[in-house]
């Protein structure tokens, strides 16, 4: 017992000194009880004694006769004592031994049935004072928050110059054995420290709130420049902060602090947590360069806007950040305009977001730990479908039931009838539901840290489930992490950082979200034994050829059926990153870095289908030995990234001057291999050891690319008194992907600041902020295949001549290829009124893209169709504006208010004879099948790549049901010409940002955030893959039933609903896009001190997040065609120990 | 200062970087990485005729596609799924037509690309071989490329004979994104027989087949001489374009000239080598598919290696009224079989299937295979010992008609034609020769530029006349080579 004592004081103390000190006085409590003499009897709560003059030891054994009470107790400490005079009659044992001890030099204390007697100290001391000669006083204080004006729990009160110290209480308030006149400092987590002289009396102490270090400086990856000077254009994001918004998803976090930085949501994919999320920067600044296929605005590749993420000083790709633990992350710096990112030369262009992880700390071991729920719930309430009823009235209205090939009507209306005693009995499957959930996800993450000055380590370990709303889907996360920092002197700092990474995505065995919308309600899902049913209907349809396969039978598939197969698709990936730092400080001003990193990850992707898998329901009987198949793919990829930096810092005089210049190496190899394997005998065996044969026709493929990076750059800010400031950057920057005559190239940026509120006519005003910012660069950007200025054969592995294999050129390599450079201008000004209590600043932004790399055709008598060119011109501007006040503050309360806006116009400048022939393919792919009703995607000089192209329309002629459009020369017609197709809306809004309120109470703090997004005009595609252009055989938008044109004169928004012709693109679909979201809802309560300290915690707090809740919109679409959308609620705990 | 040094440091290290940053494809494989090695050289030549080999070049389209059609050995039904309802009327606006003819452009050149790259390398970098391999690289590639260039010339470009110095094709003779400017047809013939000839002179002494010990027959024969080289790349010389193809090529190619001497005496060089037998009439009707000699293999001088093939011409000729069908009273007349029975080709090649209401056709049977063992290599031909025979006999009729007549002769009994032929004069002659051209050729791509050279009308299958014009003989240039090209 006395050991728990003990360990409680240990707790109560948060210095490891004086940890020690107390138990080193446990041992020697130990040892002590040697020398004691231990007597025991005893049977009386209650004391009566009437003694004079009596020695202690005598009074002792008296008392334990009648008490049973042992005395512990050292004879040369008895021998300070005096006798006592003593008269009490059934007085309790505390009051005798309080009467008895007042006037002693000795006191004791009462642990179990035994009182030990020792020096006037208590034994479980908050003072150890025993080292002083002049005597010391019990100096009281309280300690308060000066800016919420509570008491500051915990905070560590030590004696200037010693190691001796107290912890304040649940209320604040210490006790501590100090000589008047004394320093003692105050210090807590968070707050600066304070110095007060001891006194006897009450102290009262009040802690100023210490800003973060990391929100002064910006990061920019090569050197730390303070904020107040900087006049690039970045912003710095606490891990915190972003674990605020969206626990799970640190991207969509980051969105929300700058709307310039956009992840695009994808309408196919919505919110499969496999899908990596397209993010761009500022609008996009190139034009996708693929394999010339026709992109619908959808399949847009975002990959090519990427901007460059740098962990630690490391570049790292977008899926390493996607599966960050946010946990880790210490802040996170968005470089945005050339002066922020120029540094980063030919990878600067899309902008570059630096990412700092947390750094162990000293101290002793301290463990951290959190812990994260999360319930995602599919968000059907945008799919509005028809019921069993209605859709077969709508059937019937459609003309499926009149005579087809061989069926009369009679047999017709037989089956038409067999459907509707279906419904009649009660079938209505609700499809929708059947390949979805409501998932559970948990993440735990455990941080170890600790050590001294020389060295300092931290461990971490992660275990995150993120199952996804489809069945089966989900990404499943492990990390091990270490990081071992050692500093020998104050001249060298080495840091180490292993982490290893593990993680498994699966994707449905369910299949297309999109299946699922399309089954009509009176299909019965199960026979009546409960078997999933594999077919569940068959049409005959009329495809109008005038041949003999002109009437074809087509069997309705229950996707569901799949599902019950043993079919998977996943891909996992394991990473190891190594990354070694090491820190010269060579003067105070002068400091060389190095930092080295290697990544080795590699992907396994294994997707089976089983032979039972509806893709083979319809192979004919000779094909029954290929059904079933298995993709086998391993993707390896080593980075190697290191950079040396020389900084230097000086303060002379009035100037200030951060200089760094260094060089950075880069080399990536990517080795993938794959094969396809078909024919599989039965649905259990589904190693690929049991494939029957290697895919028709096909061959192991592979493919292998290295690229190189070499630069070297400089970078200087430079400040006068802080009111006036400069930076100039410039690199110059090498690539393997470039031709052999180009491949070097320079960048630079040019920054200038004003510091206005730090002139002397400001002083003293409500301006408390003041800041005028421009800049302007050259940026780049390397964003695409490597190889493309070589030219290159490949061999005909799959069919080797007669006399050996051959190799051919497939390629035609460009030596002249250049980079894509951007030309940056930025202005900006901050704005702060009454002590920053309302903040604004704004930005306008102009990035002009020269030498877009594209497709140049040439005639194919050189043999090749097209090369790769610089040729073509994009611009993009912007404005970018923040706002944040502090709208009402007292002891209690806090209330904010922030919100951020961002606009971007993207205008093609110039375009090259590619895509001016790509144009007229689209015009070409237009008319074709299933492409008739989607607007594909045009380059038009002028016109933004967010146009949308599409023939302009009247709307639905009520005579007649049919759609009357506008010709070019402004006729009107019937007939829908793809030569009318012209620019109809722009899907650019007028702004997109978030805004929301961010109240604390006492310890509760609640965040709101809304997204927003208006003026622009979207392509409601639902209205016309869904009501017009639907198929009457699958489900469909119940709006066919209600709006669809049925008898002259009704005045409807779709044409006639007997039609099944396609509908082509017109802008009758287009209507304004305007959203407001609730996306994210954040509650945290920080609990008491004495609440967790009983739980031996060192804080506590809980959270509750709500994600992507709540949403309106202009425009009524189905949304998550593949995979759904899902809300999501996250109930977190965060502690350490 | 420091920094000054630092930075200097940095600039130079950064020009010793240019090697470092020069990345080499390794799942391809770079132009100069591929040059380094004498195997390179061989893989270069030999990709070219796998390049060739698709079916949108001789694997299918230029054999028994485009040419054949616009020839009108076909009974294009309405339920054909290859697309040829349009390219079969001449509507030469057609999309699928105009897909089939660009895609046929743009692959030729691309194969030229690949000769003059491969050219190019011979020179700079042709010494790492030894000279009989490097001799015999660049006539294969000299002799590839006025190959291909004649086949774009006979398809893009107005025949000779009616209009000589028409603006024709660009010759390409360097491997460059530099637009090339049209030549005339003169001008074109001029540099392919250039071309063909020195790359003819080059073969003479390095070819092997050229050697008495170079035997033609057939790979299942034991011994087969013609895989009796230990290097895999002097095998199956009749599978690349070998000395005596040259020759033969010279010869088509003298003939559409209107150079009759110079293709005489190619032909005769070919003829007079007895290289290459007549296939037994006892293989050609042979009852088991496994030992059958349907193409004639002994008899091609050059013929396209095409193993992969067979399931892509199954579905183009044996896919009834879908595929590329001739009916059959039409094919009957095509062989003259009431006249002139006993046509082993006719037997051989066709094969009737009853369709309804008394529609009767015929499938091309050419081609068919055995799935297990055959005879010869999968191949499709490309010259054949008969076109000798009928260029011979076309350059020899004004000098000795009893000549040219038994030329012609030789080949109809090879054939099993019994019957001997008269003619009056040499026109007659000519149109005997067409006609035993089109049935020698079905199927093989080369009739249309018979009647296009000949500039002749010919008669479509339901018997009407196809009058000679350029609207039916030439085919326009793509549009990008137009418009990117200015042509």
């Amino acid at each position: 017992m006395i050991f728990t004592n003990l360990c409680q004081a240990v707790r109560i103390s948060q210095r490891a000194k004086s940890k020690t000190i107390l138990v080193m006085k446990l041992t020697a409590v130990f040892i002590l009880a040697g020398f004691l003499q231990v007597s025991a009897a005893g049977f009386s709560q209650t004391v009566t004694v009437t003694k004079e003059n009596i020695p202690l030891q005598k009074l002792f054994r008296e008392i334990k006769k009648q008490t049973g009470y042992v005395f512990f107790y050292n004879m040369r400490l008895l021998q300070k004592t005096h006798p006592v005079n003593i008269d009490v009659k059934n007085k309790s044992l505390r009051e005798v031994l309080d009467l008895v001890f007042e006037a002693q030099p000795v006191t004791y204390s009462i642990v179990n049935k035994t009182i030990v007697v020792n020096d006037r100290a208590p034994l479980p001391p908050p003072v150890v004072t025993q080292v002083d000669t002049v005597p010391a006083v019990d100096i009281r204080g309280g300690v308060i928050d000066e800016v919420s004006g509570t008491p500051v729990v915990g905070a560590n009160v030590v004696i200037k110059g010693s190691k001796l110290g107290t912890v304040t209480d649940g209320s604040g308030n210490f006790v501590i054995r100090a000589k008047p006149g004394t320093t003692l400092v105050i210090s807590f987590v968070g707050f600066e420290n304070v110095n007060v002289t001891a006194k006897v009396g009450s102290l009262s102490v009040k802690l100023k709130p210490s800003k973060d270090p990391m929100a002064d400086v910006v990061i920019t990856g090569y050197q730390q420049i303070k904020k107040e000077s900087f006049t690039g254009n970045a912003v710095t994001v606490t891990g915190d902060e972003l674990k605020r918004i969206n626990p799970t998803n640190m991207l969509q976090s980051i969105q929300a602090y700058d709307p310039s930085f956009q992840v695009a949501q994808s309408n196919l994919l919505g919110s499969n947590p496999n899908s990596l999320p397209r993010v761009n920067l500022r609008g996009s600044a190139s034009l996708p360069t693929g394999g010339g296929d026709v992109l619908t605005r959808n399949n847009l590749t975002g990959n090519v806007n990427l901007p460059t993420f740098i962990l630690d000083g490391y570049e790292v790709s977008i899926e390493k950040v996607y599966d960050m633990d946010v946990n880790r992350v210490q802040s996170i710096t968005l470089l945005k305009d050339a002066a922020a990112t120029a540094v980063y030369g030919s990878r600067a262009a899309n902008g570059v977001l630096v990412i700092t992880t947390k750094a162990p700390q000293e101290g002793k071991l301290q463990l951290s730990y959190s812990y994260d729920g999360t319930m995602s719930a599919p968000d059907l309430s945008d799919y509005h479908v028809l019921n069993a009823t209605d859709k077969l009235e709508y059937e019937r209205l459609a003309g499926l039931y009149k005579a087809v090939g061989d069926r009369t009507a009679n047999d017709q209306e037989e089956l038409y009838y067999k459907k509707k005693s279906n419904v009649l009995a009660g079938v209505n499957t609700y499809w929708l539901s059947q390949p979805v959930r409501t998932a559970f996800g948990h993440k735990n993450s455990l941080y170890l840290e600790g050590g001294n000055a020389t060295i300092r380590y931290g461990i971490d370990l992660r275990y995150q489930t993120q199952p996804g709303v489809m069945k089966g889907s989900g990404r499943d996360r492990y990390g091990l992490g270490s990081v071992l920092s050692y500093a020998p002197n104050k001249k060298f700092i080495f840091r180490n950082s292993l982490t290893v990474t593990q993680v498994t995505a699966k994707e449905s065995p369910y299949g297309s979200f999109a299946s699922y919308v399309a089954m009509n309600p009176y299909y019965p899902k199960t026979d009546s034994n409960g078997h999933v049913l594999q077919v569940v209907d068959s049409w005959l349809i009329d495809t109008r050829l005038q041949d003999s396969s002109q009437y074809k039978t087509q069997n309705v598939l229950n996707p569901m059926y799949n599902g019950t197969l043993s079919n998977f698709d996943q891909t996992k990936y394991i990473e190891f990153i190594d990354a070694f730092s090491a820190d010269w400080n060579m003067t105070n001003a002068l400091r060389l870095r190095g930092i080295a990193s290697v990544t080795k990850r590699k992907y396994t992707t294994d997707r089976f289908l089983s032979p039972l898998s509806n893709e083979f329901y319809n192979y004919e009987t000779s094909r029954l030995k290929e059904r079933g198949s298995y993709f086998y793919n391993t993707v390896d990829e080593n980075i190697f990234d290191g950079s040396l930096t020389l900084n230097y810092n000086k303060q002379l005089g009035d100037h200030f001057l951060n200089l760094a210049t260094g060089v950075n190496v880069q080399t990536n190899s990517n080795d993938s291999k794959s094969i396809m394997a078909i024919g599989f005998s039965n649905d259990r065996f589904t190693n690929i050891a049991f494939a029957n044969s290697y895919a028709l026709n096909s061959s192991p493929d592979a493919n292998y690319t290295l690229q190189r990076l070499f630069g070297s750059f400089m970078s200087l800010n430079y400040s006068y008194r802080n009111k006036y400031m400069a930076d100039l950057s410039a690199r110059l920057d090498g690539s393997s992907k470039f031709g052999n005559d180009n491949k070097t190239a320079p960048f630079w940026s040019f920054g200038i600041g004003w510091n206005v509120h730090k002139e002397d006519f400001l002083m003293n005003s409500n301006i408390s902020t003041l800041r005028l910012r421009a800049s302007t660069g050259l940026t780049g950007q390397v964003n695409f295949e490597p190889y493309q200025s070589k030219t290159t054969y490949d061999y005909y592995t799959s069919n080797w001549y007669s006399t050996g294999i051959g190799a051919s050129v497939i390629t035609y390599g460009n030596e002249n290829l250049k980079w894509q450079k951007t030309d940056n201008y930025d202005v900006g000004m901050d704005l702060g009124l009454f002590r920053d209590k309302l903040y604004f600043s704004a930005r306008y932004y102009q990035k002009l893209t020269h030498g877009l790399l594209a497709d140049i055709i040439l005639p194919p008598s050189t043999g090749f169709n097209s090369y790769k060119e610089n040729l073509g011109d994009m611009k993009n501007t912007g404005v970018e504006i923040n706002l944040k006040a502090t709208a009402f503050k007292n002891r209690d309360w806090t209330v904010n208010f922030t919100a951020n806006f961002s606009r971007n116009d993207n205008k093609i400048v110039r375009i090259s004879n590619a895509l001016k022939a790509y144009n007229d393919k689209v015009d070409d792919e237009q008319g074709k099948n299933g492409l008739q009703g989607t607007p594909l995607l045009r380059y038009r000089e002028g016109q933004s790549i967010n146009t949308i192209y599409a023939v302009h329309s009247l709307g639905i002629d009520p005579e007649n049901g049919k759609e009357i459009f506008v010709k070019k020369d402004g006729t009107q017609t019937y007939d829908w010409d793809v030569k009318d197709i012209m620019p109809v809306g722009d899907n650019t809004p007028f702004a997109l940002g978030y805004f929301g309120p961010n109240v604390s109470y006492k310890r509760f703090l609640l965040n709101v955030l809304f997204y927003t997004r208006f003026g622009g005009k979207e392509y409601n595609q639902t209205l016309v893959d869904r009501i017009e252009n639907a198929d009457p055989r699958f489900n469909v938008d119940s709006r066919v039933l209600s709006d669809r044109w049925k008898k002259p004169g009704d005045h409807a928004l779709y044409k006639d609903i007997s039609l099944t012709d396609k509908t082509f693109v017109s802008d009758r679909f287009i209507q304004k896009d305007n959203v407001v979201e609730l996306q994210s809802v954040y509650l945290s309560y920080d609990f008491e001190k004495r609440l967790y300290s009983k739980l031996s915690m060192r804080n506590l707090r809980v959270s509750f997040t709500m994600n992507d809740i709540w949403r309106t919109s202009s425009m009524k679409t189905e949304r998550g065609i593949d995979y759904p959308f899902a809300r999501s609620f996250t109930f977190s705990i965060q502690t350490s120990l | 200062m420091k920094n000054y040094i630092w930075f200097a440091i940095v600039v130079l290290s950064l020009s010793s970087c240019k090697k470092w940053l020069d990345v080499s494809p390794v799942s391809q494989v770079s132009e100069e990485e591929l040059f380094k090695s004498a195997e390179g050289f061989e893989e270069a030549l030999t990709g070219i005729y796998t390049n060739c080999t698709n079916m949108n070049l001789y694997g299918f389209e230029l054999t028994g596609g485009l040419p054949e059609v616009l020839a009108q050995n076909y009974s294009i039904s309405n339920d054909e799924f290859l697309h040829y309802q349009q390219a079969v009327n001449y509507n030469y606006k057609d999309r699928f037509y105009i897909a089939k003819k660009d895609t046929a452009w743009s692959g030729l050149y691309n194969a030229i690309a690949n000769c003059n790259l491969l050219l190019k390398n011979l020179e700079t970098h042709g010494e790492i071989l030894t000279t009989d391999r490097q001799t015999l690289i660049k006539g294969e590639a000299l002799a590839l490329r006025g190959f291909l260039h004649f086949d774009l010339l006979r398809l893009f470009a107005p025949s000779f004979k009616s209009n000589p110095g028409a603006k024709a094709i660009p010759y390409i003779t360097e491997f460059s994104n530099k637009v090339t400017p049209i030549s005339t047809v003169t001008e074109v013939l001029t540099n392919i027989v250039n071309d063909l000839q020195q790359a003819k002179e080059l073969m003479r002494q390095f070819d092997p087949i050229v050697t008495a010990g170079y035997k033609v027959g057939y790979n299942t024969d034991n011994p087969s001489t013609e895989e009796a080289s230990s290097s895999l790349f002097l095998q199956n010389r009749r599978h690349r374009l070998n000395y005596y193809a040259i020759c033969g090529e010279l010869a088509r190619v003298n003939l559409y000239f209107d150079k009759r001497t110079d293709a005489l005496t190619n032909a005769m060089e070919v003829i007079n080598s007895n290289k290459f037998p007549w296939t037994d009439a006892a293989d050609f009707i042979n009852s088991d598919p496994k030992v059958k000699d349907r193409i004639a293999y002994k008899e091609l001088l050059f013929a396209w290696y095409v193993p992969n093939m067979s399931d892509t011409l199954n579905t183009r000729f044996n896919l009834g009224l879908k595929s590329l069908i001739i009916e059959d009273n039409a094919c009957q007349a095509l062989y003259e079989v009431a006249s002139s029975g006993g046509d082993r080709r006719f037997q051989q090649w066709f094969k009737l299937v009853s369709g309804a209401s008394s529609f009767n056709w015929d499938e091309l049977q050419k081609y068919q295979r055995d799935p297990d063992k055959n005879r010869h290599y999968m191949v499709l031909p490309a010259i054949r010992l008969s076109e000798m025979y009928y260029i011979a006999s076309e350059c020899t009729y004004e000098s000795d008609p009893a000549k040219a007549l038994s030329l012609l002769q030789t080949v109809r009994s090879v054939r099993g034609i019994g019957k001997t032929l008269t003619v009056a004069n040499k026109d007659e002659l000519l149109q005997e020769l067409v006609k035993e051209a089109r049935k020698e050729f079905f199927g093989d791509g080369q009739i249309f530029y018979m009647y296009k050279r000949l500039n002749r009308p010919f008669a479509s299958l339901l018997g009407s006349s196809i009058p000679a014009s350029d609207k039916v003989f030439v085919m326009p240039l793509p549009d990008n080579e137009i418009e990117f090209g200015n042509r």
